[in-house]
This record gives structure tokens, C-alpha cells and sequence, in this order.
């Protein structure tokens, strides 16, 4: 049996340090990895980054992450991304890695992914040039999902997780106001998990949403937003 | 006499009706120094309800204090809870 324990959006500010690290502490009890969803601070600044890497630092499991869009927003991405990594986790835009643990190899495809909506309620590629930059966007996060999903596929992973912010389904939206959808997922990110196979999706970013659902092509799909799970994390077991 | 003749002309004014407040607020929550996208904020008659889950009580508090300031003379309520941190005392068995 395989443990993957998921958490996302802590949304982490200089005042909440030290919050989860009590929880982190006992995951090696309970996990082999732990994912986390994106939007682990509050403005993606430097300052907050150092508040989760302090909090993930020398955990006794791998700790694999995407950032959401709260870690984007002081525009410094790849230096929030940077810090992170120095605290050992490894962060994922379009790429993939694979953890050893416990005896168990995980295969991690991960991306923030974007909105753009779901079949037959979604943005199209047409009109203003803003509007094509928003689809194209979300089309390339989901093919770089989809692609780093294949790559897993022959590096003998006992299971295959994709990791992402923004929600691949709408079920797992079910609370958050239906006209907001659009900007909570993409059809296109659940398609390449579809396409690529997958032996669970992780997401985070609908904090009103609900933790179940699955893809049309049967991937079950976890919401693990920390508000939706109202734990420090939740823990899946997985069959090999 | 015009059924209208007492009163302003629609649309004029200066447009401080509560929905509009309520917007502003949502807007300021998000894009200003809280960065928070995480709550709701109904109308309820005069008065707001604010809802969701947030990180901190300090958020909490911060969240209040700016519906507050921005909705003066209406009643705001507030059930927003903050972040549970503790560890499940179960796992779930994905089939
Ligand atoms: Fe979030
Ligand atoms: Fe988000």
C-alpha cells in the first residue's frame, strides 16, 4: 500500500509559523510523501516562502509541491520556487518526479494548471488577443501534465499522482458558486490526466469546493484545499 | 404629474448601493494588503454575513475590521472560522 498525504492552500504569513510544523512532525506515522497543492503563501512574497520552507525543512518524508496563484502574486515565482527547493521539497511547473520511500516509488506529474472552465461551459481561443493568451495558458500547463504523466509511465512507479492547483473537474468545485467555475479548472488539465493515465489527481485552490470527485475516464480526484479537508493534511492509501 | 416626479432619475446618484460595496470590498480583500480570496460575503437585508476559512485569527480580525470600515451603517456578521492544524486521525482507502 502506498500513503500519499496531501494538503493545499495554507496560505502562510509571517504570523502563521510554526502552525502545521506539529502536524508535519507525524507524517512519517502516517505517509510516505507528502504533496502539497499550491498557495502556500498568501502573496507569493520571499518573506512568507521562508515561513513554509521552514515548516516542510528535514520532515521525515519527501515533500513534492506545485505553487498556486496566491504564490505568484509579488510576481517572484521562481525565487519563492527557489526557496522551497532549498528546504527540500520539489517543486513542479510541467515536470515530474519520482520519490522513493518506505520501500514504495511515487511518480509525482505536476503543474499550477489554470481556468479556462469546463465541457461546454469553457473559454474558446478567439477574439481579443488577452483572451487567446488565457486559453493558450491554461492548454499549455495541461500539456506539459500530460507529457510529464507519460514520462512517468516507464520509470517502474508503483503509482502515478497528478499534482496540480487549479482543479481538473468540476465535482470537486461543488459549493463554490457555479459562475466562478471557469476561473477554479480546466476540462483540458483532466484530459491530459485522462490521456496520460493517472492513479489519483490532487488539487487545491476551491476552498469552498468539496474533497471528491473523479474524471470522465475514472482518475479519482481529491480536493485537498486545507479549508475543504479542515486538517493540517489528509492521508490516501493507494493500492500498488 | 410624472409617476417618477419625486424621485431621482434612475441610475443617478452616487451609486453607494450595498452591492456595489460589497464588490469593492471583495476587491480590496483580494487584490489589497489580506490577499484573501477565500471568503464570502452575502447581503442579508441591511446587514452582510461574512463566511469561509482562513489561515489565522489575526486574518480573521483583519477581515473584519476592513468590512467595517468599508460598509459603514450596516450590521456585519461574521462566522468565518480559522484553519484546523491538526492531523487526521484517519486515512481513506482510494479503491
Ligand atoms: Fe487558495
Ligand atoms: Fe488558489
Amino acid at each position: 500500500m502506498i500513503r500519499i498525504a496531501a494538503v493545499g492552500d495554507i496560505h502562510m504569513g509571517p504570523e502563521s509559523q510554526g502552525v502545521l510544523r506539529p502536524s508535519f512532525e507525524t507524517l512519517h506515522e502516517s505517509a510516505d510523501v507528502l504533496l502539497l497543492a499550491g498557495d502556500l503563501t498568501r502573496h507569493g512574497t520571499l518573506e512568507e516562502a521562508q515561513v513554509v520552507a521552514r515548516e516542510i525543512k528535514d520532515l521525515a518524508v519527501p515533500v513534492v509541491a506545485v505553487l498556486g496563484n496566491h504564490d505568484h502574486h509579488a510576481d517572484c515565482a521562481d525565487e519563492v520556487t527557489a526557496v522551497l527547493q532549498d528546504a527540500g521539497a520539489r517543486v513542479l511547473e510541467g515536470r515530474a518526479a519520482v520519490v522513493d520511500n518506505n520501500g514504495a516509488r511515487i511518480g509525482v506529474a505536476g503543474t499550477k494548471g489554470f481556468g479556462g472552465g469546463f465541457v461546454g461551459r469553457c473559454a474558446g481561443e478567439f477574439g481579443e488577443p488577452i483572451m487567446k493568451e488565457f486559453v493558450r495558458y491554461s492548454r499549455h500547463r495541461a500539456d506539459t501534465l500530460r507529457a510529464a504523466l507519460e514520462e512517468l509511465r516507464d520509470q517502474d512507479c508503483d503509482v502515478r499522482v497528478a499534482l496540480t492547483h487549479f482543479s481538473p473537474v468540476p465535482d470537486t468545485l461543488a459549493g463554490e458558486p457555479p459562475e466562478i467555475y471557469p476561473f477554479l479548472g480546466s476540462y483540458l488539465l483532466a484530459e491530459a490526466i485522462d490521456s496520460a493515465g493517472a492513479d489519483l489527481a490532487v488539487h487545491g485552490h476551491a476552498h469552498l469546493g468539496t474533497e471528491h470527485g473523479m474524471t470522465s475516464g475514472g482518475v479519482k480526484v481529491r480536493n485537498v484545499a486545507q479549508p475543504v479537508i479542515g486538517r493540517a493534511f489528509h492521508v490516501y492509501h493507494l493500492a500498488r | 404629474m410624472s409617476p417618477h416626479g419625486t424621485r431621482p432619475a434612475r441610475g443617478t446618484g452616487d451609486a453607494r448601493n450595498l452591492d456595489y460595496l460589497v464588490a469593492h470590498l471583495t476587491d480590496q480583500l483580494a487584490a489589497g494588503p489580506l490577499g484573501e480570496l477565500g471568503v464570502r460575503i452575502e447581503i442579508r437585508g441591511e446587514a452582510i454575513l461574512l463566511t469561509g476559512t482562513v489561515p489565522s485569527a489575526q486574518c480573521r480580525d483583519d477581515i473584519l475590521r476592513s468590512a467595517r470600515a468599508e460598509l459603514p451603517g450596516h450590521p456585519v456578521h461574521c462566522d468565518i472560522v480559522v484553519a484546523d492544524n491538526a492531523a487526521p486521525d484517519h486515512a481513506e482507502e482510494v479503491e
